[in-house]
């Protein structure tokens, strides 16, 4: 069976124009989808049941044996951490603050490893963005920073810049110019008008650069500039104003290098200056599907958009404080509950350590590094594949998630209602 | 079954001419019924003024650069924080709450049904998933063609039923309530970075003019029935001089329906500037009047501005970017593909301002000037001239010149030569105020066919009890009472359900999502059309089977059907 | 009056507390006072000794001492408006934000967010400061506003960010980005510093030590003579890149490298 338009849940490109031919319940081939959309939803390796540890084995469990333990893991703790979400449904990530909120603990998602300090950017200088539309229709310029997205955002190129035509773009390779910002010649360099190569930790210099040269002050900037010479940067600033329509990307080269937060709060600044030229758009390349989604969850709820603290009642925020890695780091929290990410393979080895040391339930169908330091793991079904569910792209454009097959498996937002109940028991309400 | 009596209200019900009546209310299964059994519930209304539910008829409460807002706002988050207490959950936020922090804060001024100012159709279901989250009013969405490609490509062809037809289709698809036009036209041209300065201006590339927008669409709203009519933000907000452009804009409206207005222009005090620079700038609040005030067609909101920070959100991309090279603030900017655009930015209005304090002015100035208060309803655009918090202070100055007064005297010397606010004495009365917040605009939303904003059997049962008793209290001069008043409700019922008591949230909600569904015949679907779909499937970046709202994100959807005339 | 409090051992001494309460002023109605740790209300003496000396009717004669294990103790002294509050060893985040005037002097090591948005009153750090030492809260657009924070030790990365007004002197060097988004006040470093003063406005920011990775974007605009120090700076104006017109000091004979 050929289930059209089907939406791939891996990313934030969020493409929504797969084909899926499903057989005999399962997903045997994914058309238009990139090698990593490919991989997610043909590739299966999941737990058939809740699994618990046991001194050094593992032991099947039932699904209402391991909510019930889960419940009584997070009443006991003073200090418990809801870490994860970015890869499930928006249903599912609303219960989950709903809970840390009964509790009084923290909850976190993945920004906290990503694009953390574009919202701390954003939050001391705004965000001059638009949809992914704009920039396929308009765009004559594009800059990705700090990215790779021929790696890791496989079809941003042909389906929203580069290659993809637009109304007001109908040759996108003639019409198009493309430069790329990194520390190294990346696969996205080969494909680009102009290369700059930067010298690690050396972006914000560079952008304090450019912006000084927009403005009309390039008469302070020195011959070079981390690694990049005075003629390069004078040329980028001008292909820049002669744009009708630019639009930066950046990734992790901006937000987890030296500087971080102010390396992209520079970023933003430079496209401000440049809107007083021409149009010019900056926005993040989102790493999980549904990293974006989560954040705006976390946001109309607690008013903060991940990095929240419940312990006094009301929500506090304060990244360095109250996130994830920070609070695993200094050993500040006694329980965890992992939802659909896997902080094992991706914090910092100090973290982990800790996550060793306290006890863990993670919600999430595959077995994955986490698995090996927690005590409970509960499978819930896929937010894409057998679940359906809200998303939200990684420029803000919400999407449905389709459930392609059925499992029967229940879904993250059923285990979290179960467990939410129970802990209202639990708490005497 | 459950019933419901309330003893002794002092009822202003202006739909029904009840002004001031000491009277029971019946209520039976969420309606206003003639009577219910003995035994029922009782809640003594001790003779408190007792409304119909408050309705806000233009307010940004929920979606994309609602949610941008608070986003990028954690020093605002941080300013009004609450507990989870009894049934509600944490909020956060004092000039763009949370979704609970609005819900909680209307429920606990009796407001029962929000009017959302915006929504893009391509993040309708943003929209929706923050409606289920402001869980105790009825929800609508205004629905944003101010820059839609097909509408002008069908403006350009002169093809009115064209436009229906993509009207149709848009709002059903994306569950919106009404057609909205936010600086028609100017919206598209800032996706190049540019804007338009007067309604004849050609949109650049498509060729149509904001009055042609303007034209074509109320033409289309009418043949397609909606209950509301289409609703405004004229070009050149904010703007000294842009007046003109207003008067302009409403010299292109016909009278084209008799049972409610066929132009609703939104938050006029920003558009009713006269002088040619910040420095000169004045009101032009009777001009403005005048010209509404012969004119039947048009209904419009205040606008008002109160003094305090606060964040300006709205679709008009190229305006929010202008107020960031005035003030250099944190200026987010969100264009959506094919549709329209956004921007948003903090502001603080000052009473120190000469500027500000005519805005301020303007604002009453055009409540005060118009004859038919069911022409200028109570508003602030919630937040962008201030949060809604503030309405009471509004009913206050609008009850009471001294209260006027005694503001005027804090302000800027300058501005009393700018406006004729001082010279102005009329004072509302409670039957006024009730129209200005409620009964008004349950008549320019078509609502009141729904059952909302009057109190006649059939009615839903959405009402507020406020602790004043109307014959105890002199607005005139105890306007501190009557603000305080308005805050908190004794009593917020909705749907028959007491909601909300003395502040206190004490259920969890059950909202509905208004929307409309204009039926067309299948030769205008545009869904049948194939040079439609192949527009949509190659210049936007979702699929079309993936636009439409699933029916999963309106729980308890009212969809109101109409017949189009095409 | 002088209050002691000494903190008891704890079953789970990585957990914070968060003792706002703990500020001269609220000992003049005696010592039953609420904290915090994680998301359970403790009484103070469930977390330290207490022992008073003395009495007072105003809190400026009132002196605050804390000692042992306050590592983990956080936002003491917040809002502190007049006393003296001692910390003998370390302390945790959040210590003096908000405060308006008295003194708080640190003998150990302070966490992240020293002295917070300070308007007034007196920070004196014996040892090293951790991140955003005198800095302002994410969104807002002022930071600390007045008073004077020294660290005799080491500061962290984004020392005395957005700094308004005030005085912040760091005896030692600082990390990355001292003094980033400076819009007023005076910023001293006796050490080294890593790309100081990033989109600085205004205000003025003096380095005795070592500039590492000078930004770009600060203009030279000459040398001057500081006659108590008898030392000689390079002047410069920036960050030309924002439009800044803060002033940046550099000691002459240490080069700045680029």
């Amino acid at each position: 069976m050929l289930i059209k338009d089907v939406v791939c849940p891996f990313c934030g490109c969020l493409c929504d124009d797969l084909d899926v031919e499903v057989e005999n319940g399962r997903i045997i081939r994914g058309d238009n989808a990139c090698t990593l959309g490919s991989k997610t939803m043909v590739g299966d390796d999941r737990l058939k049941a809740p699994i618990r540890r046991d001194g050094k084995r593992w032991t099947e469990t039932t699904y209402d044996a391991a909510i019930e333990e889960a419940a009584q893991i997070l009443l006991d703790a003073d200090r418990p951490l809801l870490y994860g979400w970015s890869s499930t449904h928006g249903e599912a990530q609303t219960l989950g603050i709903h809970l840390a909120e009964l509790i009084g603990g923290v909850v976190d998602n993945t920004s906290t490893v990503c694009h953390g300090p574009s919202i701390l950017a954003i939050q001391e200088v705004g965000h001059p963005g638009c949809t992914l539309g704009q920039v396929k229709n308009r765009a004559d310029l594009i800059i990705y920073w700090g990215c790779n997205p021929i790696d890791a955002h496989p079809r941003h190129m042909s389906r929203y810049t580069t290659y993809a035509t637009g109304f007001f773009v109908k040759d996108a390779h003639r019409d198009r110019k493309v430069i790329v910002v990194d520390t190294r010649r990346n696969e996205s360099a080969d494909v680009a008008t102009e290369f700059v190569q930067v010298e690690p930790g050396g972006d914000y210099a560079v952008l304090s650069a450019l912006r000084a040269i927009v403005r009309g002050r390039g008469d302070v900037v020195p011959p070079s500039v981390s690694g990049v010479s005075r003629e390069q940067l004078f040329r980028v600033a001008e292909m820049c104003k002669n744009a009708k329509f630019g639009a930066i990307f950046f990734g992790l080269g901006l937000t987890m290098t030296a500087g971080k937060n102010k390396n992209v709060r520079n970023a933003i600044e430079l496209t401000d200056e440049l809107n007083r030229h021409t149009k010019f758009i900056i926005s993040p390349m989102r790493g999980h599907g549904n990293v974006y989604g989560t954040n705006e969850v976390f946001t109309w709820i607690t008013g903060y958009p991940y990095a929240v603290d419940f312990s006094r009642g009301i929500a506090f925020y304060n990244p360095g404080e109250t996130t994830a890695v920070d609070i695993l780091r200094r050993g500040e929290c006694d329980a965890c509950l992992v939802v659909a990410s896997d902080p094992a393979a991706h914090f910092p080895k100090a973290c982990v350590e800790h996550l060793a040391r306290i006890p863990v339930v993670q919600i999430d169908p595959h077995p994955n590094a986490t698995t090996h330091i927690c005590r409970l793991q509960i499978p819930g079904s896929v937010a894409g594949i057998d679940a359906a569910g809200t998303a939200y792209r990684m420029d803000g454009v919400p999407i449905r998630l389709k459930a392609v097959i059925e499992t029967g498996v229940p879904n993250d937002t059923e285990i979290l209602q179960k467990l939410y109940n129970r802990v209202r028991e639990g708490k005497g309400e | 079954m459950t019933e419901l009596l309330i003893k002794n209200a002092c009822v202003f019900d202006p739909l029904n001419g009840i002004r001031g009546d000491i009277m029971d209310i019946a209520i039976r299964d969420g309606r206003i019924v003639d009577s219910v059994r003995d035994g029922s519930e009782v809640i003594d209304a001790s003779g408190f003024l007792t409304l119909p539910g408050g309705i806000d008829s233009h307010s940004h409460v929920c979606g994309t650069k609602v949610n941008f807002g608070r986003y990028m706002s954690p020093e605002d988050m941080r300013a009004g924080r609450t507990a989870r207490r009894g049934k509600m959950h944490v909020t956060s936020g004092y000039y763009v709450p949370t979704t609970y922090g609005n819900s909680y804060r209307y429920s606990t001024m009796g407001y029962t049904t929000v009017l959302e100012g915006a929504m893009a159709p391509l993040e309708a279901r943003h929209t929706h998933e923050e409606f289920n989250a402001t869980p105790h009013q009825d929800m609508l969405a205004n629905t944003l063609f101010d820059g839609n490609w097909s509408i002008m490509e069908a403006v350009h062809a002169k093809d009115v039923k064209r436009a229906a037809a993509i009207v149709a289709w848009t709002l059903s698809s994306v569950r919106g309530f009404a057609i909205k036009l936010t600086n028609p036209g100017g919206t598209e041209a800032w996706g190049w970075g540019e804007d338009l300065t007067s309604i004849r201006d050609p949109v650049p590339n498509f060729n149509v003019t904001p009055a042609e927008i303007i034209s074509t669409m109320i033409s289309a709203n009418e043949l397609l029935h909606l209950p509301h009519s289409v609703h405004l933000h004229c070009n050149n907000l904010g703007k000294p001089g842009n007046y003109a452009t207003t008067l302009e804009t409403f010299g292109l409206v016909p009278d084209l329906n008799n049972n409610r207005q066929t132009l609703y222009a939104t938050h006029v005090q920003f558009h009713a500037y006269g002088g040619s620079t910040w420095r000169d700038i004045c009101s032009k609040a009777d001009e403005i009047t005048k010209s509404v005030n012969a004119r039947p067609q048009i209904v419009m909101d205040m606008g008002q501005i109160m003094f305090g920070r606060t964040m300006t959100m709205t679709a008009d991309g190229p305006m929010e970017f202008n107020l960031y090279c005035l003030h250099h603030n944190k200026w987010s900017n969100h264009d959506v593909e094919l549709e329209t655009g956004s921007g948003i930015i903090p502001v603080l209005y000052s009473k120190k301002s000469l500027v500000n304090c005519v805005m301020w002015a303007i604002g009453l100035e055009l409540a005060l000037l118009t004859k038919n208060p069911y022409q200028c309803l109570l508003a602030t655009d919630n937040p962008n001239g201030a949060p809604f918090v503030k309405y009471p202070e509004i009913i206050g100055l609008l009850m009471s010149k001294r209260y006027r007064d005694e503001e005027c005297s804090t302000l800027n010397n300058g501005f009393e030569q700018r406006t004729s606010i001082s010279s102005l004495d009329r004072e509302m009365d409670w039957n006024e105020i009730a129209i200005i917040t409620r009964a008004g605009q349950a008549r320019a939303l078509g609502l009141a066919a729904e059952g909302k904003g009057h109190l006649a059997p059939g009615a839903e049962a959405d009402l507020a009890i406020y602790p004043i008793r109307c014959d105890d209290v002199d607005p005139a001069t105890e306007y501190r009472n009557v603000v305080e008043g308005f805050q908190k409700t004794r009593f917020t019922i909705k749907r028959g359900r007491v909601v909300a008591r003395d502040g206190d949230v004490i259920v969890e909600g059950a909202n509905a999502t208004f929307w409309v569904n204009p039926t067309v015949p299948d030769e205008h679907n545009v869904a049948n059309d194939p040079e439609f779909v192949k527009k949509f499937e190659e210049y936007y970046t979702v699929r079309m089977g993936n636009y439409p709202v699933q029916d999963v994100y309106l729980p308890r959807g009212r969809c109101i059907k109409t017949e189009a005339d095409l | 009056m002088r209050v002691i409090l000494e903190a008891k051992a704890r079953k789970k001494p990585f957990l914070p507390v968060e003792a706002e309460s703990i500020i001269p002023r609220n000992f003049l109605k005696g010592t039953d006072i609420t904290v915090y740790e994680g998301n359970k209300e403790r009484r103070l003496e469930d977390l330290f000794w207490i022992f008073v000396e003395g009495t007072a009717v105003t809190p400026e004669k009132i002196e605050v001492v804390l000692k042992g294990d306050t590592s983990r103790v956080k936002r003491i002294g917040e809002y502190m408006d007049a006393g003296k509050m001692t910390i003998a060893g370390d302390v945790g985040m959040h210590c003096g934000n908000f405060m308006s005037g008295g003194e708080i002097e640190i003998f150990g090591n302070a966490d992240a967010w020293l002295g917070r948005e300070m308007r007034g009153g007196y920070i004196l750090c014996h040892g090293n400061a951790g991140h955003y030492c005198a800095s302002g809260y994410r969104g807002e657009k002022t930071g600390m506003r007045g008073g004077r924070v020294e660290v005799l030790g080491n500061a962290g990365d984004y020392c005395a960010e957005y700094l308004t007004g005030g005085e912040v002197h760091i005896h030692g060097s600082c990390g990355d980005m001292a003094g980033v988004e400076m819009k007023g006040g005076q910023f001293i470093i006796e050490g080294d510093a890593t790309r100081p003063c990033g989109n600085m406005k205004d205000g003025t920011c003096m380095i005795f030590g070592t500039v590492h990775q000078m930004l770009p974007t600060f203009e030279r605009t000459g040398i001057q003579e500081l006659p108590d120090r008898k030392v000689k700076m390079t002047v410069y104006k920036g960050d030309i890149a924002n439009r800044g017109k803060g002033v940046m000091m550099v000691k002459e004979t240490v080069r700045p490298d680029e």
